[in-house]
């Protein structure tokens, strides 16, 4: 009986040959360390949000004298309620977590490297999508940090060359940020998930052309690829389960660790609040924008911060497999370079001082050092490696792609 | 690189816990057990329930604490049970006293840097100075008298006696902010509890499976 | 590809893999009860399950609608004759007492929703009619014309005085 009804649907819809091809026997490099699971982590946290969210939103009203309270009702009176919200405001979190892992997992083994460009630049975009809903839904609950943050942000528009005022005026819907900002925020709140749902399709289609990277850095003979299902149904799902576990310890037992208290005041347009920081996954960017005296220079250089990783693929030079795994300079630069986003990090969240203002000057001159500085050191580094003879396997992994390539080559005429 | 994620995440956090430290805060341990809630309820109908509404709590809350409703209606006067708790100062008597608003307190314990400790630091921190003058060492701009009488008791068994007040309107101003926190615990621990069981199964299974390969 | 015989593998759904089925399974589905009983009303709505109708300056004949949980409630404070019509038959298609449907006889409190297709039925002819369709309801809320089946529901309700009644369950 199934077996017609595959049949009778396979005659119309290629679903048996898609499952094949893209789930079941899709080939997956058997040596993925965990490090890899966090791709299908974002996934699962983007389908938590949608639904939370959905269902948050069907008692969520954004009108700028109902929306705070329409939160505390959601908090106290809806059945749940309090698990929904506090599931959706952990979710943000654990979302930016986890993409940031996946990226870190990115660079640290030159995965963005050819034939991978497509695959790394559609995760940008994705990552300026999430950006942007998590900063219209921050707005959401009309709190003073809500407020005060979206007024700033919004403001950054006003370095918009010759019309910058009324890009920012365009953007509130009024003077001020208002009720107009708030209802169009939640518009776009709702719709833009599902813009990213459907950029990660793009992202999932550009990944089953290339396929997965892996530890190697090089594209692995067949025999050292295994079927997506079982082996990483359940390696995926294992992870899942520990992933849920840190999500649920976080979102029952610290939902407020993550919540500014003057988030819990409502918004005063007339008051400002002494302490204002964005949400923590835009600090090292937030840290960037105060570093520079000027404010279009700041916000141009807040945006290139975001925006150079999508340069990664043009700037490594180095044909050496494995990313920082083989290239011990490139795997200084990486560590250096987590440490100065945290050092960033520290400086976006602590209010100014003119000492704090001279670190996170330094570090983020450092920020943008890091990534103009890999071309030469990423040629020079290649050149000394092999002068100085590199390690056999190695060696022996360049050998094999040679090999491949060239298998490929006479299998195609 | 294990390592280095984890400091990030872990740096990202405690950056966070970083507060504003100009007073020390005393740090005390929240009861939030129903007595003490309770406790706490009619200490601030004592104490602030003068001035200071609670928005977003309702007569009929205090009924699900456990109040009967004879209690309930003492406190309650005119207002009906689905009414939020109104402080019985009116507006315009407030400003011309003290020049603003009390502030209603449903989310003052999540309202402040350091949360219940801010609280009850700030109920205990009412002094009497040199002048005969009181004032608070936490927050010297405020308006409001010394609720407690903090700043007059000097025998210690009433100063302990004020404490011990202190403590249950903040278990009561807990409550208040966070009602469902201990469901959310007591369903935490369950949740928890069943992940820990699915994981360790996956685990096992994902070992089972792997093993095929070799 | 290293095609081994994992795939083909079916044979080995042995116990531990049905025993992580139904675990994950039922964690699955205790999942979607917070989402749907979101969707319930919410306690603020359940505090607001009484209403209190004052009685005051109710002539015999008078009805008012008021207000229970968003629907409408008609109390109707009856005459001498409409009681002896009530009284006298049983009513049509659901045959019930007029005794049964009221706690005093010069009060009829029934919920003003035809039980047919929900629409609010109008006090005219010898009882309510419903504009919707065409059911009647007689002086006891007892449904005598079709298409509704059943009788007018009567409220959970008490005289908290002589002239205060209070609809829902306190």
């Amino acid at each position: 009986m199934s077996n017609k009804v595959m049949q009778w649907i396979d005659r119309r819809f290629p679903l048996t040959s898609f499952v094949q091809h893209d789930l079941s026997e899709y080939p997956t490099p058997r040596n993925l360390s965990y490090w890899w699971n966090f791709g299908s982590l974002a996934g699962i946290v983007l389908v938590l949000q949608v639904l939370t969210g959905i269902f948050l939103a069907m008692h969520y009203k954004a009108d700028v004298n109902m929306s705070f309270a329409s939160i505390q009702h959601i908090m106290r009176d809806v059945n749940y309620g309090w698990l929904l919200r506090y599931m959706h405001s952990t979710g943000a979190s654990a979302f930016f977590l986890v993409i940031f892992i996946h990226m870190a997992r990115t660079l640290y083994y030159g995965s963005y490297r050819a034939p991978r460009e497509l695959l790394w630049w559609t995760g940008q975009g994705l990552l300026l999508l999430l950006m942007g809903t998590a900063f219209m839904g921050y707005l959401l609950p009309w709190g003073q940090m809500s407020f005060w943050g979206a007024t700033v942000i919004t403001n950054l528009f006003r370095a918009t060359p010759f019309i910058g005022d009324q890009v920012v005026v365009w953007l509130r819907g009024d003077y001020t940020v208002g009720d107009e900002t708030l209802t169009r925020f939640f518009a776009l709140h709702y719709l833009l998930p599902f813009v990213i749902i459907g950029g990660v399709m793009i992202h999932l289609i550009a990944l089953h052309m290339v396929k997965s990277s892996n530890p190697s850095g090089i594209d692995l003979a067949d025999k050292d690829n295994i079927p997506f299902h079982p082996y990483f149904t359940i390696k995926d799902l294992y992870g899942l389960g520990v992933f849920l576990m840190v999500y649920f310890g976080f979102a029952l037992f610290f939902p407020n660790l993550l919540i500014e208290p003057a988030n819990n005041i409502p918004a005063n347009p007339m008051q400002t609040p002494n302490h204002i920081v964005p949400e923590w996954y835009f600090l090292p960017f937030y840290a960037i924008l105060r570093s520079v005296p000027n404010m279009v220079g700041g916000v141009v250089a807040m945006g290139l911060s975001v925006i150079l990783f999508a340069f990664m693929p043009l700037l490594d030079r180095s044909k050496i497999p494995g990313g920082a795994l083989y290239r011990p300079i490139f795997r200084v630069q990486f560590y250096l370079f987590i440490i100065d986003m945290l050092i960033l990090g520290y400086i976006g969240y602590v209010p100014p001082t003119d000492q704090t203002i001279v670190i996170g000057q330094i570090a983020s001159i450092a920020y943008f050092c890091s990534f103009f500085v890999v071309p030469f050191i990423s040629t020079a580094e290649e050149k000394w490696l092999r002068k100085r003879g590199l390690p056999k396997q190695v060696e022996a992994l360049i050998a094999s792609e040679e090999l491949q390539k060239a298998q490929k080559k006479t299998g195609g005429k | 690189m294990k390592k280095h994620l984890l400091t990030l995440a872990l740096c990202c956090v405690t950056s966070l816990s970083f507060a504003n430290e100009e007073v020390k805060l005393e740090k005390i341990q929240v009861d939030t057990s129903n007595p003490a809630v309770k406790r706490g309820v009619e200490a601030f109908m004592d104490s602030c329930h003068s001035c200071h509404t609670l928005k977003y709590i309702k007569y009929q809350d205090l009924v699900g604490l456990g109040f009967d409703k004879a209690k309930v209606k003492e406190w309650q006067g005119d207002w009906t049970l689905d009414a939020p708790v109104m402080g019985m100062m009116p507006d315009d008597g407030a400003m011309a006293a003290f020049g603003k608003l009390p502030p209603e307190l449903s989310l003052m314990a999540r309202a402040r840097d350091g949360g219940n400790n801010y609280l009850y630091s700030y109920l205990m921190a009412y002094y009497t100075g040199a002048d005969g003058v009181t004032g608070n060492h936490v927050f010297p701009a405020s308006k409001m008298p010394d609720p407690l009488g903090i700043s007059s008791a000097t025998e210690p068994a009433q100063r302990a006696e004020i404490a011990a007040k202190a403590k249950d309107i903040v278990s009561f101003l807990n409550w208040a902010a966070d009602p469902h926190e201990l469901e959310r615990y007591k369903l935490g621990t369950y949740i928890l509890g069943y992940l820990f069981v699915l994981t360790s199964l996956l685990f096992v299974m994902k070992k089972r499976i792997w093993a095929r390969l070799n | 590809m290293a095609h081994d015989e994992a795939l083909g593998n079916v044979g080995r759904r042995d116990f531990l893999f049905k025993v992580t089925t139904v675990v994950g399974g039922v964690g699955v589905a205790a999942a979607t009860v917070p989402f749907i009983t979101s969707m319930n009303p919410s306690a603020d709505l359940l505090a607001k399950a009484t209403t209190e109708v004052d009685l005051v300056g109710m002539e015999p004949g008078h009805m008012r609608t008021v207000a229970w949980q968003g629907k409408p409630v008609f109390v109707l404070r009856r005459t001498e004759e409409q009681i002896k019509l009530a009284v006298a038959s049983k009513g049509g298609l659901e045959p019930m007492a007029d005794q049964q449907r009221v706690k005093q006889a010069e009060w009829l409190v029934v919920i003003g929703v035809c039980t047919h297709m929900g629409c609010v039925p109008n006090l005219e002819g010898e009882g309510w009619t419903c504009h919707c369709h065409g059911s009647q309801y007689d002086y006891s809320g007892r449904v005598v014309r079709g298409p509704a089946g059943k009788n007018l529901e009567v409220p959970p309700y008490h005289f908290s005085a002589a002239d205060k009644l209070v609809i829902g369950e306190a």
